[in-house]
């Protein structure tokens, strides 16, 4: 009898079991925020459930250096949340072994709305982007296949996989749709210029920015086009060719002369935390960048045609200038402790 | 009596095999599939087998594999195309991987078949995928994205690489470079009944593919272009019906 009740119980408590664990998992889809008047992002959520787990795995991911073929490297080696996720004091970053790569680490902001990703733009998904890095000999130097083996050994992560999928099974698609949950929701809208721009009380432009916005407008805003200070396209900013990597750039994808020394535009948001700049990290200062657009462009077939007309500006100009760029600063951004490594104690 | 009890289960157990068995082979108005990697008629034997190619130069196989996609069978009376959705990818390597089971097709007379080799472009675009489509099964390319729509590997003493290996990885979905392509063959008659599965064998003859290259000039390609657009063009006449019934 005794014999009895002890198996009926075990039974219960496993049939318990079973259904808590059924219920636990997937957590409660989130509806990815668009901040007001901003247009449509490209990537969509309805085919990537986002979900509190989901967003969690990914940021587990993103800061385990377990998805590297040594366990010695983490995408957060070299995208820091606290420079808007690029590598700071790197003009080009390090990956297994101390090997260096040829471009300069971008800054991931707001990658729900680009259109393609990497400097030439090769990359067509946030969802696939992660396989770059993951892969890359001079990186990761992780195999896909080896790399789903080593997570599916891991305890912890079969059970925020089940979290965040139902289902404990590790998978290539999932181990890519956790990440770009987590990457799809680096979000900065909440700069002074945004404050300003909503009209928030209090809130306004010193004469310095506004004049720095007025220049902004009149120099710079075809191609970091607002509010996401991008527009995505390829161009050649006559920046010195280098005889060392002869980066082609956007040609390498295409193949095609004409897209020669074309890089993606990148966003200027967070730009006073995120040097080095340009695409292999020259310049380390924002007013050599404004230098080089006043006086460093080399001419070449393939130059931008906005650059074709020579950019005046005075010394105080440029003050202003990076004045109105220091206003794309986002401090709820940088240290969001959501974007952070998670403590566990 | 023990005798009896021995014969009693060895009935049981055989017609329990019975049962499964029939459930597993007779789906109702199946079509199978067979692609059979050929070299000039022969069965494809990697690794080991040296083949001659058409300039003569002798070669060796080590990996064949690519996808197929957008099956269509043109009915005898309709004239239309019934698509079968789904990604197929077909690997030497692995001969499970050469059949394709296809259920749910109409009850009749098909006089043609129609698949494309490789990705469409939309799925090309569409983020992570699994299955045949899982980026790790190596057909994927990450640095430009996009699917490897077909691969052949190989090696001869005619080609002046490192170890003598040629390597052909035919990818590309955007213009001017699409190397996916459409194959039509012809049937004659295949029918599909209501109960049983029809099987229908084709030969991907690796020849073929090679038919146009002098491995001696082109042994590496691994990028979309204008030579992975002529592979291709190649690889589209690999394919031939070998048995219907």
């Amino acid at each position: 009898m005794n014999k009895n009740r002890t198996t009926c119980l075990v039974l219960t408590l496993l049939t318990l079991v079973t259904l808590v664990a059924a219920v636990s998992g997937p957590g409660k889809e989130i509806r990815f925020a668009v901040p007001q008047s901003w247009p449509k992002p490209k990537y969509d959520f309805k085919n990537n459930r986002l979900s509190l787990e989901g967003f969690e795995l990914g940021r587990a991911l993103f800061y385990d250096p377990l998805l590297s073929s040594d366990s010695s490297i983490s995408c957060a080696s070299c995208h820091l949340s606290f420079t808007a996720f690029t590598h700071a004091d790197h003009k080009l970053s390090h990956g297994i072994e101390g090997l260096r790569g040829t471009r300069n680490s971008p800054v991931l902001i707001n990658l729900a709305w680009n259109t393609s990703f990497m400097w030439d733009g090769g990359v067509n998904n946030l969802e696939v982007q992660a396989i770059n890095p993951l892969t890359s000999p001079v990186e990761m130097n992780s195999k896909l296949p080896e790399l789903i083996a080593k997570l599916s050994r891991s305890v912890k992560y079969r059970k925020l996989f089940f979290k965040a999928f139902g289902d404990s099974l590790i998978t290539t698609q999932k181990l890519l749709k956790s990440l770009a949950q987590f990457t799809g929701n680096l979000v900065s809208c909440n700069s002074k210029y945004d404050s300003v721009m909503r009209r928030e009380p209090g809130v306004r432009f010193s004469d310095r920015e506004l004049e720095g916005y007025k220049i902004f407008k009149s120099n710079c805003e075809t191609c970091h086009k607002e509010p996401l200070f991008t527009n995505f396209a390829f161009e050649n900013i006559g920046l010195a060719g280098d005889s060392i990597l002869k980066d082609t750039g956007r040609m390498k994808i295409t193949n095609n002369p004409e897209d020669s020394l074309k890089f993606k535009v990148p966003t200027l948001r967070n730009i006073e935390y995120s040097a080095p700049y340009f695409h292999d990290g020259r310049v380390n200062k924002l007013k050599e960048v404004i230098d080089h657009y006043t006086s460093g462009i080399v001419q070449s077939p393939t130059l931008a045609k906005q650059l074709e007309r020579k950019i005046i500006l005075s010394g105080e100009q440029k003050k202003d200038l990076v004045a109105f760029l220091k206003t794309l600063t986002d401090k709820s951004f940088l240290y969001n402790m959501q974007f952070r490594q998670a403590i566990s104690f | 009596m023990k005798g009896m009890s021995v014969l009693l289960l060895l009935i049981s157990v055989l017609f329990w095999g019975f049962a499964a068995e029939g459930k597993l082979t007779r789906p109702a108005n199946g079509l199978k599939l067979i692609f059979k990697p050929v070299f000039r008629g022969g069965s494809l034997c990697l690794h080991t087998q040296a083949y001659i190619d058409f300039h003569g130069d002798t070669l060796y196989v080590d990996a064949l594999r690519f996808y197929i996609s957008s099956i269509m069978l043109k009915s005898k009376d309709g004239g239309n195309y019934k698509k079968i959705p789904g990604y197929h990818l077909i690997d030497a390597e692995d001969s499970t991987t050469e059949s394709i089971r296809i259920t749910g097709v109409d009850e009749g007379t098909y006089t043609a078949i129609r698949f494309q080799i490789g990705v469409d472009s939309l799925t090309n675009v569409s983020g992570a995928l699994d299955g045949d489509l899982d980026p790790a099964k190596g057909m994927y390319w990450a640095w430009n994205t996009g699917y490897i729509h077909a691969k052949l590997e190989g090696h001869a003493k005619v080609c002046p690489t490192l170890h003598q290996e040629f390597e052909f990885h035919i990818g590309g979905y955007l213009p001017p470079y699409q190397t996916i392509r459409s194959v039509e063959l012809d049937l004659g008659t295949l029918k599909i009944r209501a109960n049983g599965e029809s099987v229908l064998t084709l030969h991907c003859d690796v020849s073929k593919w090679l038919a146009e290259t002098d491995l001696a000039k082109t042994n590496s390609v691994l990028i979309p272009g204008r030579q992975a657009m002529k592979l291709a063009d190649n690889y589209k006449e690999m394919f031939s019906v070998c048995t219907i019934y």
